[in-house]
């Protein structure tokens, strides 16, 4: 009897167990959605997002969230928004390809730095977005040697020993030094690569036995010969000439390295000396350091912020076509990689066509609503074609007007990538700021602040600045009385004054970067400080200076002599393979010029 | 509790059921995908239908699932290295972006890199393990499969009553 391949019987229990598995879908597909945002948001952001509420409405297309919380990354206490509720329009037909496309999103009660009731879970060690977190810290770390106003006695008489690994000049010499002997070996070879000599030799031999020759014994044969010779001679001279013109701009971009080279040991050796002096404990008394000390760690504070969010943003939102992996969802089994597979006039594996959000600034949130618009969000923008934008505004009359302007861009549809974003406050409370170093912190009160950041490719600009005419300053009461010479001085300057001017400038690349800061106290407290320890700052730092020439002087002045050694070695070689040239083609024109003279009229010469 | 007792039902009665080597072994190789793959995806719906509509040892598949699940938790990391690298594949990229663009498609999850990984794994290995499973149940019951049938533990188990549900997918020979 042959063995049935289908258990007939089965059929309905089957349908069963599907019918069970869509109830349960149904049943639990908002606690499960809402966990998804919970898990995918967190892990994105590297903070905590939790969703009080999510409700998907299948027959309409949409979805409703409710209470969103993204912790600050940075102050696990406090949100870095909050939102009351959000209504999501969904595109039907994306969603069979499991596509999240948002065709208008109203998010409303949307709040900025609100208290948390209880403090955010820290994002997962291994998580991608810690990491990124992590690195821009680290970053600033690496990249910002921010000076700091040395409260301790002027000590010049302490010794200085520096080690040469801790000096950057003696790392950048060397590093000029192997490329200028890479330089000078490969001009070398291009050099002797350059026949020259034979092309002259040939030259001025065929020159000189022309010379000795009259042509009209040569008959029209040995003429036409002749000037072939001469012509072939020319075109080789003309082509040798072609390959030391190519070689002169190689040469004058190898300078232009070089000289680069050499400012580089030059700064490297202005930072040695602050660093020397650093050790010394002396007082800054440069107006731009002390403004450094001051904010710079406030400034950077904001533009670190900033660059994780658009290193962030780089990461997740990729320009072109290729596949994107990302970590896989959680669950018992190994998460493993999940890989997204762009495809051409398809839909982004997420997008949202166009947001309206209404948002309160400030404590009284009563006073005043603010609108703001986000269109074009995807996680693939290539295939959106447009970048996303951001743009929102409000104004609230009270005493002092309080504006608030926000835009920003984040195009990643190009090969760059480019994220900027751009803020402007007016009449809004300004952050306490401490003052990393010192025992104060100032209060600036009501006023206005802007900020702007970009990132496109590896380059990276901001500014930051706040104005305040009502600034308190504030001395930490415990360490008052054992003030020294420094705080005390930097105390008296600071605090009679009301009115508080900071900017700060970001410029430069990811790996070099650059930070000025300045602010209305830097002339003040500078002059001051200069007047009371002027001649010991004097000798500190001769001292520093000294103690960093000591160690570099044997290595960056025999350097300086090599770079210069090599430019003008080459620019000798060139200037005299020029000349050969010129020389030899000039007695080859003569001979030219006296054999097709001598030619009866109307004889032609053979076309070379 | 229950889950161990079904489980260890399962064993008994499948070792010594009506069913045929092959009808076991198949159920084997079918439960086999559930255990080695993720559970929650959408060809686990698959494989657990045709369980129950082919005329296969529902209990071979709980074999296989009980068996072979283990055995996917510790080959989790092959299974991530052989997803990626297929999912990674310049010569396949068309294909995937054709495929995961694909109503319905998406929602197997096989562009993660273990789901896959471990589905065609299970492909693979599939046909070995059906035809070991049925070598290995024949021998079983041609050695000490009768003793084993007398034993009390086995007159126990038997005596389930979730015995009476599980008969209900018993293979018709």
């Amino acid at each position: 009897m042959a063995t049935k391949i289908f258990r007939w019987k089965a059929i309905i229990p089957v349908v069963l167990f599907l019918a069970l598995v869509a109830v349960l879908w149904i049943i639990f597909a908002d606690r499960i959605i809402r966990t998804q945002i919970e898990d995918v948001g967190s892990s994105t952001l590297g903070t905590e997002l939790d969703l009080a509420s999510f409700q998907l409405r299948e027959t309409d297309a949409a979805m409703d969230m409710g209470g969103l919380q993204i912790a600050n990354p940075s102050d696990p206490k406090k949100n870095l928004i909050e939102a009351r509720a959000i209504t999501a329009d969904l595109v039907a037909l994306p969603a069979v390809e499991k596509k999240v496309v948002i065709e208008r999103l109203t998010l409303s009660g949307l709040r900025f730095g609100t208290t948390r009731k209880t403090p955010a879970r820290p994002a997962p060690k291994d998580s991608p977005s810690r990491k990124l977190w992590e690195q821009t810290q680290d970053w600033a770390k690496q990249n910002f040697a921010l000076p700091k106003i040395a409260m301790q006695r002027v000590d010049t008489v302490k010794s200085l020993v520096l080690d040469p690994t801790q000096l950057g000049t003696v790392k950048a010499a060397e590093a000029l030094g192997a490329t200028a002997d890479s330089t000078r070996q490969a001009l070398t070879q291009t050099f002797q690569s350059i026949q020259v000599k034979p092309v002259v030799d040939s030259a001025t031999t065929l020159a000189n036995r022309l010379a000795k020759t009259d042509p009209a014994k040569l008959g029209v044969t040995g003429v036409a010969a002749a000037v072939t010779d001469v012509k072939r001679n020319i075109d080789q001279i003309e082509q040798t000439r072609k390959q030391i013109e190519d070689l002169q701009k190689n040469v004058n971009t190898a300078v232009v390295t070089l000289n680069q080279g050499l400012k580089d040991v030059d700064e490297a050796r202005q930072r040695d000396y602050a660093f020397a002096r650093g050790l010394l404990n002396l007082p800054l008394v440069s107006a731009p350091e002390i403004s450094q000390a001051l904010f710079g760690q406030p400034s950077l504070d904001y533009f670190q912020k900033a660059l994780y969010y658009a290193q962030l943003a780089q990461r997740y939102l990729p320009p072109g076509l290729r596949p994107l992996n990302r970590p896989g969802p959680k669950r018992l089994r190994m998460a493993g990689t999940t890989v997204d597979f762009p495809k051409e006039h398809e839909y982004p594996k997420f997008l949202l066509e166009r947001g309206d959000i209404d948002f309160a600034f400030g404590p009284d949130t009563s006073k005043g609503q603010f609108k703001a618009v986000l269109t074009g969000l995807t996680t693939q923008p290539a295939l959106y074609g447009k970048p996303a934008t951001l743009e929102a505004s409000g104004k609230v009359a009270l005493a002092t007007p309080l504006v608030v302007e926000l835009k920003g861009l984040s195009d990643h549809v190009g090969e760059v990538s480019k994220d900027q974003a751009e803020a402007r406050l007016q009449g809004v409370p300004l952050p306490q700021l401490s003052v990393p170093g010192l025992p104060f912190s100032v209060t600036p009160g009501v006023g206005n602040g802007d900020f702007s950041f970009a990132l496109t490719g590896d380059r990276i600009s901001g500014t930051w600045s706040i104005q305040a005419n009502h600034a308190e300053w504030a001395a930490d009461s415990a360490s008052a009385a054992s003030f020294g010479l420094v705080e005390n001085t930097i105390w008296r300057v600071v605090s009679g004054l009301n009115q508080l001017t900071v900017n700060a400038e970001l410029g430069g690349t990811v790996s070099a970067p650059t930070l000025k800061v300045s602010s209305n106290l830097d002339n003040a407290i500078a002059n001051q400080l200069r007047a009371i320890a002027g001649e010991e700052l004097a000798k500190g730092e001769a001292k520093a200076k000294a103690a960093v020439d000591k160690i570099v002087a044997d290595k960056v002045g025999p350097l300086e002599a090599k770079v210069d050694g090599l430019k003008g070695q080459a620019a000798q070689q060139l200037g005299l393979d020029q000349k050969q040239l010129d020389d030899a083609q000039k007695l080859l024109e003569a001979q030219l010029k006296r054999y097709t003279g001598g030619l009866p009229g109307g004889i032609k010469l053979p076309k070379l | 509790m229950l889950a161990i007792l079904k489980i260890i039902q399962s064993i008994f009665k499948t070792l010594h059921s009506e069913g045929t080597p092959r009808q076991v072994a198949a159920g084997m190789a079918l439960g086999a995908c559930i255990g080695l793959t993720p559970l929650l995806n959408l060809h686990n719906l698959a494989i657990i239908s045709l369980i129950a509509l082919l005329n296969v040892s529902f209990g071979g598949g709980m074999l296989g699932i009980a068996l072979f699940t283990p055995l996917g938790f510790a080959l989790d990391p092959i299974f991530h290295r052989v997803g990626l690298g297929l999912l990674n594949s310049p010569g396949l990229r068309s294909m995937w972006t054709v495929w995961f663009n694909t109503p319905i498609v998406p929602f197997t999850n096989f562009n993660n890199s273990v789901v896959l990984g471990s589905f065609v794994s299970w492909l693979v290995l599939a046909i070995p393990i059906y035809f070991l499973a049925r070598w290995g149940i024949a021998r079983y019951r041609a050695t000490i499969g009768d003793m084993v049938r007398r034993s009390k533990l086995y007159q126990a188990v038997t005596a389930s009553k979730l015995y009476n549900l599980y008969r209900l997918f018993d293979p018709e020979s």
